[in-house]
């Protein structure tokens, strides 16, 4: 019964496929822009040609493959343990990865992630991290973390457009009932006490990294089924309840309600405990750029270690090292590396193709699904408002098929902003990823500026007009989908072990959610077999 | 032939019963909006009903020179009653703010439109003369004229002023007026002259007054943008703000989007106090630094210290500066002190610039508009304070001009728990300046043991040791005994404080 209101919702939210064909011809005028590839067709000559094996050019302790925050943060982790010999290979011209990011005249914006949560206290390392780049600036009385005021989220930081008006925050509650309130009051208090969770080994019950979780089958069987499921079992009638739910897995893992696991989806609220002198563990931390800001501050030390327009294509185990061979996008050749060991901070799908290794293969192609996501930057000025809270951080519409956006210039100081610079956020989570994923390279960048238009229109009449530059990025591949069965299920297990103790592994979709931390944490874990062996 | 003639006759004082209403309304909108706009309704309306009535008596006297084509005269003069009438409210409320001469406006509408009716009625005896007998003539005409008169002098207060408003009430008496004409014209079009250009002139009049009708709510809004209580002398709109300086007898006015910044009748009781407390606290004060003030009174008070050897202002707006930089009746009021070779302005965000800024001042007046809302909000954020601490020299002192701790406590300790915060020692006062009411002040240093001066520069007119101690202590209406959060860029409780307590202060 929930279930096929769920599938009802998701047809409604199937209509932007619709919008973009039955709005293509009433565009006024042609916008100006782009589409960016994450490099997508570089990344193609992968998938699509044979590669010789050059003779080895070069010979390094350690190559690490794949310069997102896993594979930077492994390269600060052996920088810091006086590992020198090393060299990190990244396909793009920047590295970043999912927190790469793009800069205009008016500011930078995000072209992926653009925050992080207040960290939870019990990571020492990553608040280590994050005193390096003076996002701690020091520690009360009590010992807690003060959080620089430059970086936290400036007030007002998010409203939702519900029932014809802008609220502050984004949990519904403007023209709720007394009835849908209560209840959505119990679904927060539930998660407050999952928060405090502790499971029968004493462990948190949903924790970061994911990994040090506990295993008590109470909570580990929420695995089993899927978050709508849940909320289903639970007796959430409420339509903003389960709006809620399925925009936040949206939000974080590209995956709707009812296809995401339910642990997942709790981990989503649960796992967030921090507790800062000036922040709580609702506040979280951003950047004009977005997460871009935090891969220059791991980057920035490294960069002599750092070879960008690098793609890898082939590793070749051996017995006392390994071959990585990758292809120079610069000089058009194929090098051959020799390592010690190997860091591949890719994802596994890559992996597959890099290593020729069924069994992994077998594995990550019958249980990891890459969510695509789009991403546009709209340059715009002033923009007419609707009634209720003033232009925030995030900007989120009630039961749109988008995300909302998030405006890159609200930590700018100044007093005007006559120009900004809109971040908006489509998680293509319809169909299968797949079926989206082939759907969204054969869309020009109009048919995108149509769907993002015919959801914006709804509180701003006038952007079609206001926007002076909107660019585009498909990322096909954004995230691995936390389906029920990947978190407590042996997949993950299988593909973090290391191959001869010479190929490690760091990367978020063997966490099994693509959050900062879970980054930050799979390349230490890489790096430190690296340093162990 | 018999009933023609008695139906053009009652179709003829129908007319004359419409325009003694319309006439009568639009001397009473006159009369209102006068009142309104001038103030001493006594006079107002006396005024103007002697200016209606001796020009209907004007109207009357001409009339005898209208000797031809006498039904194509009335109509074009009930036609141009239309016009002028309907319209009047809206030249009246659109010139009163830019005209000088706003009496002469009003007076010349009045002086028109009481002809036009005074010219009608005569003329329309000279038609029915023939038509109607002569007793029985003057008997009727009256007769409507004054209904007329009675239902417009009952209808206008009942129903018109709530449910229309003036602008709407002229133009529908107008439009009436055009009606009636045009209904006329139609009528009698074998015996009217120039009978199509009449017609299209009075389509072209009933289309714009619909116009203006349906518009009349912007017409309205951008009046009173427009309207302040004194006369403008000056107005621009620069990409900031909208900035607008009324004068009247005894003062003048400085409007920042239509929120009165100073009146030259009692700034001087607001910049004596917020200047010259942290001048003295700062000791002979070299450097100083001005954020906000772009009117330079406070620069003027500051460049009363001998020891002052630099003063740095940073203002937003180049056109606020420039207007008190060069306009002669301004620099009589800040006695030229932008013009004073010791003073710098930069024209640039204020806390950009302070970020950026590497100097340290002795003395930093901070003079900003009220935290209204998250952008000016910033400006009264723990992170700002900390900024100032960091251009203050260790004996320096600031100032913060901090709204109204009568109308917002919670607002003025606010900002006060949010300076403690960023590790200074505050020194709060208030006084009342009569324009804005009572109106506070926080210093902020560095050191603690702060000591009332004893002596104040010559030539203060508020400001001295007795007046210093009372500014110091607050009474219980001005405190709050909430624990208050402090202002910080993450979580601006100080835009909070000060909505809530504004907007329930002018919702009474």
């Amino acid at each position: 019964m929930k279930r096929r209101k769920f599938i009802q919702l998701g047809s409604a939210l199937a209509g932007y496929g619709l919008l973009a064909t039955s709005c293509s011809n009433h565009t006024k005028r042609k916008i100006a822009g782009e589409i960016i590839g994450a490099s997508s067709q570089t990344g193609h000559l992968l998938r699509d040609k044979q590669f010789e094996t050059p003779p080895i050019s070069e010979q390094k302790e350690v190559v690490i493959v794949g310069g997102g925050i896993s594979g930077l943060s492994a390269a600060r982790w052996l920088h810091r343990n006086g590992q020198t010999d090393f060299l990190l290979l990244d396909l793009e011209k920047h590295t970043g990865g999912n927190a790469s990011s793009g800069t205009n005249a008016v500011s930078a914006y995000p072209w992926g992630a653009h925050y992080i949560p207040i960290p939870n206290n019990d990571l020492p390392e990553y608040t280590d991290f994050l005193t390096e780049c003076n996002v701690i600036t020091g520690r009360d009385e009590k010992g807690l973390p003060v959080y620089n005021e430059y970086h936290l989220c400036s007030d007002p930081q998010e409203r939702l457009f519900i029932n014809g008006n802008w609220q502050d925050g984004l949990i519904p509650q403007y023209g709720l009932s007394p009835e849908e309130k209560s209840e959505v009051k119990r679904f927060l208090q539930q998660m407050q006490t999952f928060r405090e969770a502790k499971g029968n080994d004493g462990k948190d019950a949903f924790a970061i990294p994911v990994d040090s979780s506990s295993n008590d089958p109470l909570y580990t069987s929420l695995d089993n089924i899927t978050m709508a499921a849940w909320l289903q079992q639970e007796n959430y009638h409420s339509k903003y309840v389960q709006w809620y739910a399925n925009y936040c897995t949206r939000d974080d893992f590209g995956t709707r309600s009812d296809v995401i696991s339910a642990w997942t989806g709790i981990h989503y609220f649960a796992a967030r405990k921090g507790n800062g002198a000036n922040a709580k563990h609702d506040d979280v931390l951003t950047w004009p750029q977005g997460n871009g800001w935090l891969a220059e501050q791991l980057s920035s030390p490294l960069q002599p270690y750092i070879r960008t327009n690098a793609l890898a294509v082939k590793i070749i185990p051996g017995d006392k090292q390994a071959t990585v061979v990758y292809y120079d996008i610069n000089t058009h050749t194929l090098k051959a590396v020799a390592a010690k060991q190997c860091i591949l901070a890719t994802p596994q799908f890559i992996n597959n193709r890099l290593l020729d290794n069924k069994v992994r293969t077998a594995l990550v192609d019958a249980h990891l699904h890459y969510a695509p996501w789009m991403v546009a930057n709209l340059t715009v000025s002033q923009l007419k408002e609707r009634d209720g809270a003033p232009l925030s951080w995030d900007n989120v519409l009630y039961e749109s098929f988008g995300l909302g956006y998030v405006d890159a210039t609200h930590q700018q100081l100044q007093q005007l902003k006559p120009k900004r610079v809109l971040t908006y956020y489509l998680p293509l989570s319809t169909n299968t990823p797949k079926e989206e994923r082939l759907a969204a390279y054969k869309r020009s960048h109009e048919d995108w500026i149509n769907i993002l238009l015919g959801d914006l229109k709804k509180v701003h009449p006038d952007i079609e007009e206001k926007i002076e530059r909107a660019d585009v990025m498909v990322w096909g591949h954004a995230m691995a989908q936390p389906l029920p069965g990947l978190m407590h299920g042996d997949t993950r297990r299988r593909l973090q072990e290391s191959i001869n103790n010479q190929i490690h592994f760091a990367h978020t979709d063997l966490a099994g959610i693509s959050i900062f931390e879970e980054a930050f944490y799979q390349g230490i874990g890489a790096a430190k077999k690296v340093i162990g062996s | 032939m018999e009933q023609k003639k008695s139906n053009e006759q009652w179709l003829l004082l129908t007319a004359v019963f419409i325009i003694a209403t319309c006439g009568l309304i639009y001397e009473l909108v006159a009369g209102t909006l006068a009142s309104y706009v001038l103030g001493d309704s006594v006079t107002q309306f006396s005024t103007i009903i002697g200016v209606y009535l001796f020009s209907m008596g004007v109207g009357s006297f001409l009339s005898k020179y209208f000797n031809k084509h006498l039904l194509t005269w009335f109509i074009q003069i009930e036609l141009l009653v239309g016009l002028i009438g309907g319209f009047s409210s809206i030249i009246l409320f659109l010139t009163f703010p830019v005209a000088a001469s706003f009496r002469l406006i009003l007076y010349a509408v009045v002086f028109f439109t009481g002809m036009l009716v005074g010219l009608e009625i005569p003329i329309l005896m000279r038609i029915l003369k023939d038509k109607v007998e002569f007793k029985d003539l003057v008997s009727k005409v009256f007769t409507f004229d004054y209904i007329g008169a009675l239902l417009a002098s009952l209808i206008f207060p009942l129903l018109l002023v709530p449910y229309l408003g003036l602008m709407r009430t002229s133009l529908f008496f107008g439009i009436m007026n055009v009606l009636v004409g045009m209904y006329l014209l139609q009528k009698f079009k074998t015996e009217i002259v120039r009978n199509t250009a009449l017609k299209v002139a009075a389509v072209l009049f009933l289309l714009a007054e619909l116009v203006a009708f349906v518009l009349s709510d912007k017409i309205m809004h951008f009046s009173e943008s427009l309207v302040f209580n004194d006369p403008i002398i000056y107005s621009t709109s620069t990409p900031y703000q909208r900035i607008a300086i009324t004068r009247n007898k005894k003062e003048l006015k400085l409007f920042l989007n239509g929120n009165l910044q100073f009146s030259s009748f009692d700034e001087y009781r607001y910049h004596e106090a917020l200047v010259h407390p942290p001048m003295l606290a700062a000791h002979n004060p070299k450097k100083i630094l001005v954020m906000g003030g772009g009117d330079g009174l406070a620069v003027r008070e500051i460049l009363k210290y001998p020891s002052v050897e630099s003063v740095t202002l940073v203002d937003l707006d180049a056109a606020m500066t420039k207007l008190f930089s060069t306009q002669p009746v301004l620099l009589n009021i800040n006695h030229s002190s932008f013009l004073n070779p010791k003073v710098k302005i930069y024209n640039q965000d204020a806390f950009i610039w302070l970020r950026n800024n590497h100097d340290v001042y002795d003395c930093a007046i901070i003079d900003f508009p009220d935290p209204s809302n998250f952008s000016i909000g910033k400006l009264y954020s723990y992170s700002f304070y900390q900024l100032l601490g960091r251009a203050l020299s260790p004996n320096g002192t600031a100032v913060i001009q901090s709204t109204s701790p009568y109308v917002a406590p919670k607002s003025f300790w606010c900002v006060d728990e949010t300076l403690k915060a960023a590790g200074f020692v505050t020194v709060p006062y208030h006084n009342y300046v009569p324009s804005f009411g009572e109106w506070g002040y926080i210093m902020a240093m560095k050191q603690p043991g702060y000591q009332a001066p004893d002596s104040f520069p010559a030539g203060m007119r508020f400001i001295n040791k007795e007046t210093m101690q009372q500014m110091l202590n607050f009474p219980e209406d001005m405190k709050t005994h909430q624990k208050l959060a402090i202002n910080r860029l993450n979580n601006q409780s100080l835009v909070e404080y000060f909505e809530q307590e504004w907007g329930n202060y002018l919702d009474q």
